[in-house]
């Protein structure tokens, strides 16, 4: 019975990888979790936020070459009494595409890392606050570009006293 | 044990069957004049639209019935769309004189000053015309840009391309839609077919 259901699941996936016509699968972007974050009232904290591109995939970086260009923006939002002081972005990779072979575009590609530098006051009450917000990219494969889109970007901040 | 894996088989081979269900009727649908193109889109007929153009004025896709068009949904950011930009601009000085119409719809979600400016910056020589999310549907939700649509003279789809191709594979597919002759006829049954299934929709409510 276990072998039927198998061969089941693997038809209906193979049934669904074929539905879908060339060029037209769709990016994705996904965040990997964030692990227990601390951060010492009166201190500051480098967080690296960690995304990975779907294969074959690019999406622009923060600093596009074009202005016509959609570059990947990090927005956060966090409650008092944790601030964030800063967003550090990864340099783009300068890459030529078939599409444009003598025009290179800074983009990611992979796996990239986005550094956020947290602060919390030196009399931050102790406790859990979340920070909330949201990765806004442009992903483009290499015959076919995508719609921007934006994921949700969320982690616990835990404020202990010094 | 034995009886939750029957279950689980019983629900995969309906679930298979409701998909083959689904599929068939998705079919059916296309062959009796569809509102929404859905699967493969060649031989069937181009869902009308009215969209407005940098300047505000209405276009209809029906207002060129007669003439073969190329149908291009692009946008500002899209650097694949800006690489075929040129190749329109010279089909449309080649062909149009044979009868193409080459409409560009701008699928950014900005203002039409900034798709005019770019449009300018390009040569762009063709009507662009601002894209809508409904458009985008009815032509089987478009989300791959460039996605482009050859439209002969009877308002058939006789091609479908999406991401950037060749400069040849266009022309090919611009001569494919110019090769049509222009029949009203099948104008008439078409828009016989469009009523029919208006009516099949509104006995099915």
């Amino acid at each position: 019975m276990k072998q039927v259901l198998f061969g089941l699941i693997v038809f209906l996936l193979v049934g669904l990888a074929l539905a879908q016509s060339p060029g037209e699968k769709q990016p994705s972007v996904i965040m990997a979790p964030v692990g227990n974050v601390q951060l010492r009232a009166g201190g500051s904290l480098n967080l690296d936020l960690d995304f990975r591109i779907g294969p074959d995939f690019h999406i622009n970086s923060s600093k596009p070459r074009a202005d016509y260009l959609i570059p990947t923006v990090l927005k956060l939002s966090s409650p008092e009494p944790v601030a964030v002081a800063d967003v550090k972005y990864p340099a783009g990779e300068d890459m030529s595409f078939a599409f444009s072979p003598n025009e290179k575009l800074s983009v990611y590609s992979g796996d990239f890392s986005i550094t956020t530098v947290l602060k919390a006051p030196a009399n931050a009450a102790a406790g859990s606050y979340p920070v909330k917000g949201e990765l806004r990219f442009q992903a483009c494969d290499r015959s076919a570009c995508y719609p921007p889109r934006s994921i949700p970007v969320q982690f616990q901040v835990t404020v202990v006293k010094k | 044990m034995l009886k939750r894996n029957a279950f689980v088989f019983v629900m995969l081979v309906l679930v298979i069957m409701a998909m083959l269900a689904a599929g068939k009727y998705l079919d059916r649908t296309r062959k009796h004049g569809p509102i929404k193109l859905v699967g493969d889109v060649h031989n069937v007929p181009a869902p009308d639209f009215e969209l407005p153009t940098l300047d505000g004025r209405k276009v209809k896709l029906s207002d060129f019935r007669g003439q073969a068009v190329l149908l291009n949904f692009w946008a500002t950011w899209c650097p694949p769309c800006k690489i075929e930009m040129p190749w329109f601009v010279d089909m449309q000085k080649q062909y149009g004189k044979d009868g193409l119409v080459v409409l560009g719809v701008a699928m950014d979600d900005t203002e039409s000053a900034k798709i005019a400016e770019f449009a300018h910056e390009m040569g762009v020589n063709y009507l662009v015309l601002l894209g809508t999310d409904q458009v985008s549907d009815d032509y089987g939700d478009v989300r791959s840009l460039p996605t482009t649509f050859y439209i002969d003279r009877n308002g058939t789809i006789v091609a479908k391309a999406v991401g950037l191709l060749g400069r040849q594979e266009i022309e090919d597919d611009v001569k494919k839609a110019l090769s049509a002759a222009y029949k009203p006829a099948a104008q008439l049954k078409r828009a016989e077919a469009k009523v029919k299934s208006a009516w099949a929709k509104e006995a099915t409510q």
